[in-house]
């Protein structure tokens, strides 16, 4: 009996807990939907008469849209070179690299040790001298650091869980080495990959810091979203709720990849 | 091409792009904190270690170094502590793989939430006038609490968006590993009447101890970058109760006139602190763990 009780009592917490975890999220995207009417209401309104205004202003809104088109163009050319330099170089990491793949691979990680600020204080200056300040492609640079270290960091734990067997296979068959990474491993561990870039671009998409401090005339989409609050006097929160969503949207279709990437991190014996 | 050529063609280029990278912005920070330069005028000397000097008399370098360590031990134990007690809970409680997925997904949202969306959220739930935290706060008979703009609990605040992301983060990693752990040791614990939390915390946690340690050093470089947060939700403030080293190196080098020369010192002791504390936790948790 008395375990029952417990039993139960700990199904309850536990659905309080799944329900006050995704609160914030479920009240956001209501009040993304709410006049500002609804919004500055002394009771918190749970229902009301939905709009679209919200999402109207934004998308009519130049600086927000030049935001979202620089974000684009910025996270997806940054995580695609990461993938070009990077994929290949996890490959041989993984494979024919036995004496400094380690310390090549403590080398990898500690890049993610760097304060952002440590990048982004001389970063400014050398940026101002070349002339490529507040520039796309300044930005896109210095992202290379994330992309590059993180898909290598990502991608050489997917190339070593590729079976030896067919690689050795291949090999007999007269194939080079770099054959055997296009038309064998990389095929193979596509998947795990694939996983590995999404993580890559929810970084750098969500990423402030760098894109604030290079580039604020050229902003993306969290540096645009974090000046909203300025605008005008009164604080426009369905428009900010309006903003939010939009910049979550992006990341969330993607988890159900960040599952199986956890999940295939805990079988290979936990991260690393 | 030979094995060699294809090593070298595979690795080169993306070596290159990350030594360079690093290198430039490291040297790049040691050099320019050599001199006196602003973003506002062209000239500049050579002044040697007084930027370091002046930092050591800097009370305010000071206030932002408590801060960081504040917020690092408040993060990274808050993380762990949620997502233990969490694990346990689930692990226990949901048998059916089913809802156990459905579970662990609601707890992947958050942390795939851009740092500044997060902001905003919580910013408008701590709201004293309209937040939903307030209005509960005010059915139970407490008055309009200051979650962002009272200088006692404001870190605090901030920090509990960091666990909320984070905490629910790990709890679904360590759900994961304790589905994978044998069950020769639990069921023998089991029979000697041991309780459940008897159970995990003298069988299950220890067998864990290789990846909780991963873990706590993964959450302690990532709580380094508790940047976007602040900025977003106190910018520092109350007076300077929220500001930790890299918003205060933000502050001087962009903000307060440029002051380029002194954050590039800024950085660089931040850079230095940062690999000395984590080689020496490295190091003990590999003692500890090995």
């Amino acid at each position: 009996m008395g375990r029952l009780i417990s039993k139960n009592l700990a199904r309850t917490v536990l659905v309080l807990v799944v329900l006050v975890a995704q609160m914030p999220i479920l009240w956001t995207l209501l009040g993304a939907f709410k006049s500002l009417r609804d919004i500055v209401t002394p009771v918190p309104k749970l229902f009301f008469t939905p709009t679209l205004e919200n999402f109207a202003t934004i998308l009519h809104n130049p600086t927000i849209r030049d935001g979202l088109l620089h974000s684009v163009i910025v996270v997806s050319i940054a995580v695609a070179l990461g993938a070009i330099l990077g994929i290949p170089a996890a490959h041989t990491l993984a494979r024919h690299a036995r004496r400094w793949g380690p310390d090549m691979q403590f080398f990898v990680l500690s890049l993610r040790f760097m304060p952002p600020v440590a990048i982004a204080i001389p970063f400014i200056v050398i940026y101002l001298d070349l002339g490529i300040y507040d520039t796309l492609f300044g930005l896109i640079l210095v992202y290379l650091v994330t992309t590059v270290s993180t898909t290598i960091w990502l991608a050489v734990p997917a190339f070593e869980r590729v079976p030896r067997e067919i690689e050795e296979a291949a090999a007999m068959e007269g194939c080079s080495d770099a054959e055997i990474f296009w038309r064998f491993s990389l095929p193979i561990a596509a998947p795990s990959l694939f996983g590995a870039l999404v993580f890559t671009f929810v970084l750098v998409w969500n990423e402030l810091l760098l894109a604030l401090t290079l580039a604020a005339q050229n902003a993306t989409l969290p540096v645009v979203a974090a000046s909203i609050t300025s605008l005008g006097k009164e604080v426009p929160w369905g428009v900010i709720n309006a903003a939010t969503v939009v910049l979550v949207l992006p990341p969330l279709v993607f988890i159900g990849l960040l599952m199986g990437v956890i999940n295939s991190m805990v079988r290979g014996g936990g991260p690393k | 091409m030979t094995r060699k050529h294809f090593v070298f063609w595979t690795l080169a280029p993306a070596t290159v792009v990350l030594a360079s990278l690093a290198l430039v912005s490291i040297a790049g920070a040691v050099w320019f904190s050599l001199m006196n330069r602003t973003l506002r005028s062209p000239d500049y000397e050579f002044v040697g270690a007084y930027n370091y000097l002046r930092l050591l008399r800097d009370s305010r370098f000071f206030n932002a170094l408590q801060i960081s360590a504040i917020w690092e031990i408040v993060t990274v134990t808050g993380t762990l502590a949620l997502a233990i007690v969490l694990a346990v809970l689930v692990h226990e409680t949901v048998k059916s793989p089913l809802r156990r997925n459905l579970i662990c997904f609601a707890f992947l949202a958050p942390v795939l939430l851009p740092r500044v969306a997060a902001a905003f959220i919580w910013r408008f739930l701590y709201s004293p006038s309209l937040g939903l935290l307030n209005y509960l706060a005010g059915l139970l008979g407490l008055g309009p609490i200051e979650f962002l703009a009272d200088p006692s609990i404001a870190l605090l605040s901030v920090a509990v968006v960091d666990i909320w992301q984070w905490g629910l983060f790990f709890t679904v990693i360590l759900v994961k590993l304790l589905e994978t752990l044998p069950k020769d040791p639990i069921e023998a614990a089991m029979l000697d009447n041991a309780s459940l939390w008897q159970i995990h915390a003298y069988v299950t946690l220890p067998m864990l101890k290789a990846p909780l340690i991963s873990l706590v050093l993964v959450k302690a470089v990532e709580s380094l970058r508790s940047f976007d947060l602040i900025f977003v939700m106190t910018g520092g403030g109350p007076g300077k109760a929220t500001e930790t080293l890299d918003l205060y190196a933000y502050q001087s080098g962009i903000n307060l006139g440029g002051r380029v020369s002194y954050a590039s010192a800024m950085s660089i002791l931040l850079l230095i602190v940062t690999t000395i504390a984590f080689t020496i936790i490295w190091r003990a948790g590999k003692k500890w763990a090995g």
